[in-house]
């Protein structure tokens, strides 16, 4: 059965206040194109879940489109930081419960199998831990374990409502590949009700039932596939392209001022009408050639 | 000298760690040590990235742990789960290396809010993976600039913790491990065994123990021997300069 749709169809099947799990770390594989058309489309009051916070999760923040966060820190690598998520938490506009990597990890991953909550050897004796007790107690706990009678710091699971999947290659009924490291992608499709695919490219079935030991995401997960080269620009996607330093530049700049950031948000979301046409702004098939990956090198 | 203050860290970071080991590794520096490590006297050594990586072979450096340039000719690629869960939460990581903002005197790390001149925090970059390497790592080595405001007597919040409070605390808050080293551009320091406070390990060549205390948020402790650091080795520094970190983006 064929999911294929376009990315806005996919974007309206999120009703603002929805939970949604986003598959960027940092500036790479993150879901670009789909935040620009959330914030197009005027979607709000969003929950955002991601291990490590990326820049496609700064973008929505930055566009007010965001009302809760739950992470574990992140930044823009050497680019900067997480500019819109810090000042949303400077100055409390910004719902942030911030864990650990591995803490949002273990929820996804207690959420992808079901259980009732998982215990974990972090944040014990931190401030984040102090922090997370004081603003949703509800999701942190401590247990006895019923076999040793050791005393267990035990986390929530996290189900969002949907994951934001981009990926490098997909089939029309949404199997797909993610080549390069997986963060949390694996777990947070698999714990989210369902998961919207955002592929490089939409190959046959065939090609997937060849190699299918790759598949890293089943169609049964997947609820939307939408085919959307340079997708994740400008961020990077192993093997496919590399990060476009100069518009992560731009951005970063940006983010220093309110009326840059709309100024930005003005040039490169509400002044395009579509991923086709932002492509075209940022330089076109010439720019997008120049950052094409070496294919020995992945980058 | 004919070395910089960077190279003595990443060498000397290089040096605290051993073959066979297995290194949970931050970004910067502390990528730059390990891998030295690793080319040089620690070719066993199994190097871990957070976002899912072992063993990789850089030819380029990357901006961060999520540039491929970081991934290149790696063995494995992964997820957190496998990395920070089967081999970091299961308890085979030997050593955690990590950069920090702000570390106190017991080894605890800031890098979510740190204050500004005007007395505002400022939010930073949070945990990622550290507050898991810190926790779960047999023992966690530092590496940071030495500067007052980096080196504190308190600092605004832990982000990864040390030894706490001090004494016994790290184990009462049911945490094994704990820090063994901070490394910076002016000494090398320990932990005492019984209060936990950082102890002077060994001061680089050229500097002194009072430049280096003068220069700390805190007094460390002071053992009555303190050695000058070992400086680098002419191979190091050329794996570093012409391998590493050619463009010197974490040598600086």
């Amino acid at each position: 059965m064929t999911k294929r749709t376009s990315l806005s169809e996919a974007v309206r099947s999120i009703p603002s206040g929805a939970h949604i799990g986003l598959s960027g770390f940092s500036i790479t594989r993150c879901a670009m194109a789909f935040v620009r058309e959330v914030i197009r489309l005027g979607i709000k009051n969003l929950t955002v879940s991601q291990c490590v916070g990326a820049m496609d999760t700064d973008m929505l923040v930055g566009a007010g489109a965001v009302d809760r966060l739950i992470y574990g820190g992140g930044s823009l690598d050497r680019f900067g930081l997480l500019a819109n998520v810090n000042a949303g938490i400077e100055t409390g506009t910004l719902l942030a419960e911030e864990y650990s990597s591995l803490s949002i990890a273990f929820r996804y991953l207690a959420g992808s199998l079901g259980l009732p909550f998982i215990p974990i050897r972090s944040l014990a004796g931190s401030d984040l831990l102090a922090r997370i007790r004081e603003r949703a107690g509800a999701e942190v706990a401590f247990v006895d374990d019923p076999f040793t009678k050791d005393r267990w710091l035990v986390l929530k699971p996290l189900v969002p409502d949907v994951s934001i999947m981009q990926v490098q290659t997909c089939d029309e009924e949404g199997n797909s590949w993610i080549m390069g490291p997986k963060w949390d992608s694996g777990e947070q499709v698999k714990a989210s009700e369902r998961t919207i695919v955002i592929a490089e490219r939409v190959v046959p079935t065939e090609l997937i039932r060849r190699e299918p030991e790759r598949c890293v995401i089943p169609n049964l997960l997947v609820s939307h596939v939408v085919e959307l080269p340079y997708g994740a620009h400008p961020t990077s996607v192993y093997r496919e392209y590399d990060y476009d330093a100069d518009r992560i530049e731009g951005y970063v700049e940006a983010t220093k001022s309110r009326d840059a950031f709309q100024a930005y948000l003005d040039a490169y979301v509400f002044g395009v009408k579509d991923h086709g046409e932002y492509l075209e702004k940022v330089g076109g098939m010439e720019k997008l050639e120049s950052l094409r990956a070496d294919p020995v090198l992945g980058y | 000298m004919d070395y910089t203050p960077s190279e003595l860290m990443a060498v000397s970071g290089a040096r605290e760690l051993q073959d066979r080991q297995v290194v949970a590794v931050g970004v910067g520096l502390p990528m730059v040590a390990s891998l030295l490590a690793k080319r040089t006297h620690a070719p066993n050594m199994a190097i871990l990235f957070e976002i899912g990586v072992i063993d990789s072979e850089p030819i380029h450096t990357g901006v961060g742990l999520a540039d491929p340039r970081v991934w290149y000719r790696a063995k494995y690629l992964s997820s957190f789960v496998d990395i920070l869960g089967t081999l970091l939460h299961r308890g085979r990581v030997d050593v955690g290396f990590l950069g920090g903002l702000e570390v106190d005197r017991y080894g605890n790390l800031n890098t979510t809010l740190v204050g500004d001149p005007k007395g505002k925090f400022r939010h930073m970059v949070g945990s990622g993976g550290a507050n898991d390497i810190a926790s779960c790592a047999r023992k966690t080595i530092y590496i940071m600039r030495h500067e007052e405001r980096k080196l504190r007597e308190t600092i605004s919040f832990i982000t990864s913790p040390g030894y706490i409070e001090g004494g016994e605390s790290r184990a009462k808050a049911g945490l094994v491990g704990g820090p063994s080293r901070v490394i910076t551009d002016k000494a090398i320091f320990g932990f005492h065994p019984v209060t936990k406070r950082m102890s002077i390990l060994s001061v680089h060549p050229e500097n002194t123990i009072e430049d280096v205390v003068a220069t700390m948020g805190f007094e460390p402790h002071i053992p009555e021997q303190v050695p000058f650091t070992e400086p680098p080795r002419p191979d190091q520094l050329k794996l570093i300069r012409e391998e590493i970190d050619p463009e010197r983006m974490y040598i600086g």
